[in-house]
């Protein structure tokens, strides 16, 4: 899909062309400028993912809050200064933060999973939005460029809740809590679990710790 | 900005990640002490694992208590074990690779994240700096790139980074301030400073390592050091201590 490019680093820009497969969602107040004729619509309920997803995000605290972006003309969007990743999803999984959304076409859908029951004292980790089907999203990273690693059958990998920004693929996802990687984190702060990656994809993490 | 996906073989055995100043990986082939809460992400490799382990309770006390000679810090930090690609990143500072061949070198603890055994630790006289002598490699972070200059010189305490080769520097205070100091001494009223009157002056032959930022943490081990030499007080100038503290409180509170 054409139309997504990266003005800078921090700010990514969309042509709209009028079509409906132009027409993207986009985290609420992102906008920083745009021409042409282009309209702002709360994307309602559950970030237009109906009132089922409203009602999960409620319980879970993946909190989502989009805009519906639609019609004629160019878009620029940033939030915070952060690095913005952009990623084509044919199919795929991606699994991220909800506030580490940005932008997604209007055609992918989300939803919130639950990945785990271990005690998350940040909540990182704990849901996660997932989004699926064939487009673009656009992450934004407030800790610096974005890392992108990738995990195959014979590299595993095991990351900082607190770095970690999302993923792409079939991966298992697991909880370490072994006592080496307590040693790991100061006594006064972080995470007392890492996330370990298995399988096929690729994970994406920031340089600073939230 | 690049997003193409690193993985182990991509990824470099002892630098930046590409376009990434705040990143840095290191394939571990021996021991590396690393201070805790720095490590983002790290690869196993060859289905076995990274050990991390507090120096405390480590499985090679005598290497550890050989290459680690500060009490004060050692449960900030851990020995890393193992085959793999440890990536670190610090509070979004820029991370670079220093090496020392046979030499000194004197760092802010804080900005200290790893080295390797072939470096040893000491704690510098100068409080909240650390000291490793040798030859090896370490990283550290700094706010901004890193500027080096040469003695003479005098630098805010708040940019320093490190130092090499050079003495230990003396504190310096602008003549213009001790003026005033002494002046407001007589009368005791105490003028508000500016923050730029005490400065580290640095001489003899060497390299200075400032970072082009002033901002600064608050440094845990500096309050650490304090506790320990309060024990040694009597209880005069413990209340008097207590009274200067809440003094302080007060004003920050204002």
């Amino acid at each position: 899909m054409a139309g997504w490019r990266l003005e800078s680093p921090r700010v990514l820009v969309v042509d709209l062309d009028g079509s409906k497969g132009s027409a993207v969602r986009a985290a609420t107040g992102s906008m920083v400028a745009y021409e042409g004729d282009v309209t702002f619509k709360n994307a309602g309920v559950g970030g237009g993912g109906g009132f089922r997803a409203a009602l999960k995000q409620r319980v879970t605290g993946e909190s989502l809050s989009l805009m519906e972006v639609t019609g004629r003309g160019t878009v620029h969007f940033a939030v915070g200064a952060g690095y913005v990743l952009v990623l084509d999803l044919a199919g795929d999984v991606l699994k991220a933060e909800s506030e580490g959304l940005l932008a997604l076409s209007d055609s992918l859908r989300t939803d919130v999973t639950f990945t785990g029951l271990q005690g998350a004292s940040s909540g990182q980790g704990l849901f996660t939005t997932t989004v699926t089907g064939h487009g673009q999203v656009a992450l934004i990273s407030l800790g610096g460029p974005p890392i992108a690693l990738r995990v195959s059958p014979a590299t595993p990998l095991v990351v900082d809740p607190d770095s970690y920004i999302g993923s792409v693929g079939r991966l298992q996802q697991s909880f370490v809590t072994d006592v080496s990687w307590r040693n790991l984190i100061g006594e006064s702060s972080g995470e007392a679990f890492s996330l370990r990656f298995e399988g096929d994809g690729v994970v994406y993490i920031q340089p600073e710790e939230r | 900005m690049s997003t193409q996906p690193l993985d182990p073989q991509t990824l470099p055995d002892h630098d930046n990640l590409p376009d990434n100043a705040y990143a840095y990986c290191v394939r571990l082939t021996g021991p590396l002490f690393m201070q805790t809460g720095r490590m983002i992400a790290y690869y196993p490799s060859g289905g076995g694992t990274i050990r991390f382990e507090p120096l405390t309770a480590t499985s090679m006390t005598s290497m550890v208590a050989s290459h680690f000679s500060s009490p004060l810090y050692s449960r900030d930090w851990v020995v890393a074990n193992g085959q793999g690609h440890v990536i670190l990143g610090d509070r979004g500072y820029d991370i670079n690779s220093y090496d020392l061949d046979d030499g000194n070198l004197t760092v802010r603890a804080a900005n200290l994240l790893a080295f390797d055994a072939g470096l040893e630790l000491k704690e510098s006289i100068i409080p909240g700096f650390l000291t490793l002598l040798g030859t090896g490699k370490f990283l550290a972070s700094s706010s901004g790139p890193v500027i080096f200059v040469e003695p003479p010189v005098r630098v805010d305490p708040e940019a320093l980074v490190g130092w090499a080769d050079c003495p230990a520097p003396a504190q310096h205070f602008d003549a213009g301030w001790m003026g005033h100091f002494l002046g407001a001494a007589r009368s005791a009223v105490l003028g508000a400073r500016s923050g730029e009157e005490r400065q580290y002056d640095f001489t003899g032959a060497g390299t200075v390592l400032l970072q082009s930022s002033e901002r600064m943490l608050e440094d845990p081990h500096v309050v650490r050091r304090l506790e320990g030499e309060v024990r040694s007080l009597g209880v005069d100038q413990l209340t008097h201590l207590q009274g200067v503290i809440s003094a302080q409180i007060q004003q920050h509170r204002q």
